[in-house]
């Protein structure tokens, strides 16, 4: 998705703070990187490609300046092009912006604005923003009243930050898209900083300035925020307002790979330690007795669930415990919710958003607040729109996650809502047996993690047509992850299926070169089930690789077996995961993709 | 020029340690409550190093994934050894990362950071384009003994027949970068290049400047080792957690019933539990996740992360590895003992066990002293332990 940073008062080191950021950025996705300073001379350089070309163009042909803003951009309207690169300008090269989301109503705003003599010359939605500026300006306004004007007529969602030329500010608004404010610099060791002495840093994510400063601000809709020596926020209104500073305790190095090739490896491999967080304080085993602080004083009759991509597939699971628990609950995709909601009921909404800024997910959970509903994020960003919009949120702190798919952010979700569903829906037993696999489970991941065959498996089947995965109950959506996975890095065709599904449609395209991922745990019912439907794709000589705890004899039908430790079958949906992330990232691998920053895809996605 | 880059050797198993590097290098073994490296890292940062380089190999996951990207701020950078060809082979690995003045130190040997300084600052005023520390140590034969005339190294020599006590190389090193050029132009003994050989060259040309040492040096050659260790680390209270009482560190992230008792010396890492009536201590170190169930007691015990002791169990002079489970009533009643490891006979160790990683052990299992226990292994109900049980092995009784 975009990415926009700004800052001001950072002197000679304007440009370097800009790049660096971008490149903080990348792990957004991207395809046009460009970056405008200003203060005196406003100048602009932007291209398509990766943010090395837009550093050669900087090295060859400089600019300078005491304020600037900078931009990662995703295609959305019009192609990846220098011309549609951002920041654009207005029609005398003073005015620049960068811009994150949908103007809605941009075709009637760039008609009239044509109708008045501005002349484009990008195909996006974002450069009527300059051009309304300058319409403003040539009126007379005072730099910052053209941009409230301007940025007042636009309808959708947008994160703006804009610089004009001779002024020796910085201004940004936002609407439904990302945007914190970063405040000064960490002093080293002491942590005090002066909120009213700059630098001050814009950007749509906290990656972007973190090494900076720890300080942030977060901007809500509908405000604008005028940068100079100091920072003053105001409402549509232009009520001044008071904003708190929070302080995030992320440690910014926390986003470099440590020796492994990919974020993603990294990232799996991580997950016994984000499960050591999600965890920490939340369960006591011997008392049998689960804290997660308000939340877990809820008492929901029903829920639904609304996500999308993984956290969907975490969704499946949650409603999953709620139903075994005896309460009703379903998940649903967040961008079908959004526009054919169910009937809500007295139901709890609840959304999962590893970012908290998932577009969709934030439009189901406005439709259903909108309806009435009480709502709680499940997220792993603390402060991101999602946590301050619902009512309740429930962080999985898994620490940053750079690489495109998700990983150790699934298990998070999965680990948060057993906490979730323990202390609001279940009885002392079901605690009693639940939370020590709980507490396992970092040493569970450990073992899959010390001892898995997955990479050997991957190599051998890497040039296969399709790849299928099965499971029933809690495997049922750790299957479709598993496909999801394969598919968004390795770029090749793969399914999850209920493995009762199998027979009414799918087994017709299975065949000798369509391995079958069967994911069985236990030895009761449901594996003798799913071992029955190993049967059934062994007989059409498909490969089989079961990934199982081997207590039932599913090894015997299969042509290789993905060990897992034996737990309860809650957990061993994430043991099971972490052995389908591996055979997902090693497929990738083999087949050379770029497996952090797979094509078409962004890390959240903030557009509906 | 006082070097600010410090190279870490992390990439050998430590195969007298097995079994328990079946899963991670030595680095990573405990040092009571933390991975020896921890300490390594912690010494470095303290003697004001600002860029550690990590050569990993043998199960690398292992340490990125627990050191990361920063060690206490400080970036930390990760070189791969391939295949363990010696300490030499394994330093070169760093060439490509680092042009100018370092120091190298292992990462399975806690120093403390006046060591680090002291060959840090008489390596910047020698002018000699090396140093070495050095102390002295009982069984200097374990290790390279070493000649010094003034604060000039003229000898070297690996592992010499004489018994006792002597000057040793306690493996914490200056180089100018020239190191990498000489490593490059030593000759390799039997396909191994090893940092010794190429001192050695340097000591032949008056190049190496020793400087002796004292204070905490530690190794662990055996797991057996890692109990002493541990009692090491609880001397100089180097655990890391807060200290509650004296001698007694505890995590703020633990819970310990009220009914609990915890004997000084003993740590208590994070998200650990322990039960009622469970008596803890002295000289146990509980890592991170361990679970102590009623009325157990654990006496001069190392007890790595997410292992679970069970219900009136008895563990003393114990080493318990990761992810190990022991079932209610196991009994490992201590040493002394004389143990087997290939074809040495150690004797009078005071040795309950040394369990691995991810071992199983049902109910009312007895230990007999100086038992080994290979990871993943299986102990079932009752079942009487001696001698070595090897990894994945299932003992029914």
């Amino acid at each position: 998705m975009c990415g926009i940073i700004g800052c001001i008062g950072r002197g000679g080191e304007t440009l370097d703070t800009l790049v660096h950021g971008l490149e903080n950025l990348e792990y957004r996705g991207y395809d046009s990187a460009g970056v405008a300073v200003g203060g005196d001379d406003l100048g602009v350089r932007k291209t398509s490609g990766k943010i090395e070309q837009l550093r050669e163009m900087l090295d060859s042909d400089p600019v300078s300046g005491t304020v600037g803003i900078g931009h990662t951009r995703w295609s959305t309207h019009g192609p990846p092009t220098d011309e549609n690169a951002h920041p654009h300008q207005d029609c005398t090269g003073g005015v620049a912006v960068v811009h994150n989301g949908i103007i809605e109503n941009y075709q009637s705003l760039r008609d009239d604005l044509t109708a008045a003599g501005h002349t484009f010359t990008s195909d996006t939605d974002t450069e009527v923003v300059p051009h309304l500026i300058e319409e403003e300006l040539d009126r007379g306004a005072t730099p910052e009243e053209a941009f409230r004007t301007a940025v007042g007529q636009l309808e959708g969602s947008y994160a703006i930050a804009a610089i004009i030329d001779g002024t020796d500010a910085l201004f940004a608004a936002r609407n439904d898209s990302p945007l914190v404010i970063g405040v000064g610099l960490d002093a080293e060791g002491t942590g005090t900083i002066d909120v009213t002495e700059g630098p001050y840093f814009i950007a749509s994510d906290v990656p972007a300035f973190r090494e900076f400063t720890a300080r942030v601000i977060y901007l809500e809709d509908g405000e604008f925020a005028r940068f100079d020596d100091g920072i003053t926020v105001t409402d549509a209104e232009g009520t001044q307002v008071e904003k708190a500073v929070e302080t995030i305790e992320w440690d910014a190095e926390e986003t470099g790979k440590s020796g492994y090739d990919h974020y993603m490896l990294k990232e799996i491999n991580e997950q016994p330690r984000a499960l050591r967080q999600c965890l920490r304080a939340r369960v006591d085993e011997l008392g049998s007795s689960v804290d997660i602080d308000t939340v877990g004083d809820l008492s929901p009759s029903g829920l639904q669930f609304v996500a999308c991509g993984t956290s969907y597939h975490a969704a499946l699971y949650g409603a999953r415990l709620f139903e075994q628990a005896g309460i009703p609950a379903r998940a649903y995709l967040a961008s079908e919710y959004a526009t054919s909601p169910p009937p809500i009921g007295d139901d709890l909404v609840v959304g999962i958003t590893q970012s908290g800024e998932t577009a969709d997910t934030l439009s189901a959970l406005r439709e259903a607040k909108r309806r009435g509903a009480e709502t709680l994020a499940v997220t792993n960003t603390v402060g991101s729109t999602a946590t301050r919009e619902c009512d309740h949120a429930l962080y999985i702190r898994s620490g940053p996650e750079i690489g495109v798919a998700a990983t150790k952010t699934f298990a998070g979700q999965l680990a948060a809502l057993n906490l979730f569903a323990l202390a609001t829906a279940e009885d002392s037993q079901t605690r009693r047996s639940v939370i020590p696999a709980l507490r396992d489970l970092p040493g569970d991941i450990q073992s899959v993690l010390d001892n898995s065959t997955a990479a050997e498996i991957a190599e051998q089947y890497a040039d296969a047509e399709s790849f299928f995965f099965i499971g029933r109950r809690y495997q049922y959506p750790v299957a479709l992850e598993g496909a999801l996975k394969l598919k968004e890095i390795s770029y090749e065709h793969a399914e999850g299926f209920a493995a009762g599904e199998l027979k009414h449609g799918p087994l017709a395209l299975v065949t000798d070169q369509t391995p079958v991922f069967a994911l069985v745990v236990g030895d009761g019912e449901i594996a003798r089930k799913t071992v029955g439907n190993i049967k059934e794709v062994e007989a059409r000589d498909a490969p089989v690789v079961a990934v199982t705890d081997g207590q039932s004899d599913a090894e015997l039908y299969a042509d290789h077996v993905l060990e897992i430790p034996e737990t309860h079958p809650r957990a061993a949906a994430l043991l099971t995961n972490v052995q389908l992330q591996l055979v997902a990232y090693h497929v990738a691998n083999n087949l050379g993709r770029p497996i952090d920053k797979p094509r078409n895809l962004a890390k959240s996605v903030t557009v509906e | 020029m006082e070097p600010r880059t410090a190279v870490v050797l992390a990439a050998g198993e430590g195969t007298r340690l097995r079994p328990l590097t079946q899963n991670r290098p030595k680095p990573m073994l405990p040092a009571a409550n933390r991975p020896i490296l921890e300490h390594v890292l912690d010494a470095l940062v303290e003697a004001g190093i600002e860029r550690i380089v990590l050569v990993v190999g043998y199960r690398r996951e292992r340490v990125q994934s627990y050191v990361g990207p920063t060690y206490r701020d400080v970036p930390v950078e990760y070189a791969v050894q391939g295949k363990q060809l010696g300490s030499g082979h394994a330093l070169s690995q760093a060439a490509d990362v680092v042009s100018e003045p370092l120091l190298v130190v292992n990462g399975d040997r806690l120093i403390e950071s006046s060591a680090v300084e002291a060959v840090a600052t008489a390596f910047s005023e020698s002018g000699r384009p090396a140093a070495m520390a050095v102390i002295e140590r009982d069984q200097a034969s374990r290790y390279g003994v070493v000649s010094l005339d003034g604060d000039e190294v003229t000898e070297l020599v690996e592992k010499p027949d004489s018994e006792g006590h002597g000057l040793i190389n306690a493996g914490v090193y200056a180089f100018e970068e020239t190191i990498f050029e000489e490593i490059e132009a030593t000759s390799r003994q039997s396909g191994e290049l090893a940092l010794t050989d190429t001192i050695s060259r340097l000591i032949d040309r008056q190049a190496v400047t020793g400087v002796p040492i004292d204070g905490l040096w530690v190794d662990a050659t055996y797991p057996w080792d890692l109990l002493s260790v541990a009692q090491e680390v609880f001397e100089r209270g180097q655990t890391s957690e807060p200290e509650s009482a004296p001698g007694v560190w505890v995590d703020n992230e633990v819970g310990v019933h009220e009914d609990a008792t915890l004997q000084p010396p003993v740590v208590v890492g994070p998200d650990c539990e322990i039960a009622a009536g469970a008596v803890v201590g002295p000289n146990v170190a509980l890592s991170r996740n361990v679970t102590v169930g009623p009325n157990a007691t654990v006496e001069r015990a190392v007890v790595d992360e997410d292992s679970r002791i069970g219900h009136g169990s008895t563990v003393i002079d114990a080493v318990i590895g990761q992810d190990t489970d022991l079932g209610v009533g196991t009994t490992i009643p201590g040493g002394p003992s004389d143990v087997r490891v290939g074809n040495q006979i150690h004797e009078e160790q005071q040795l309950g066990a040394v369990l691995a990683d991810r071992v199983e052990v049902a109910g009312g299992v007895s230990f007999e002293p100086g038992t080994l226990v290979g990871t993943k292994a299986t102990l079932g109900t009752g079942a009487h332990v001696r001698g070595h049980v090897p990894i994945g092995a299932e003992v029914v009784r």
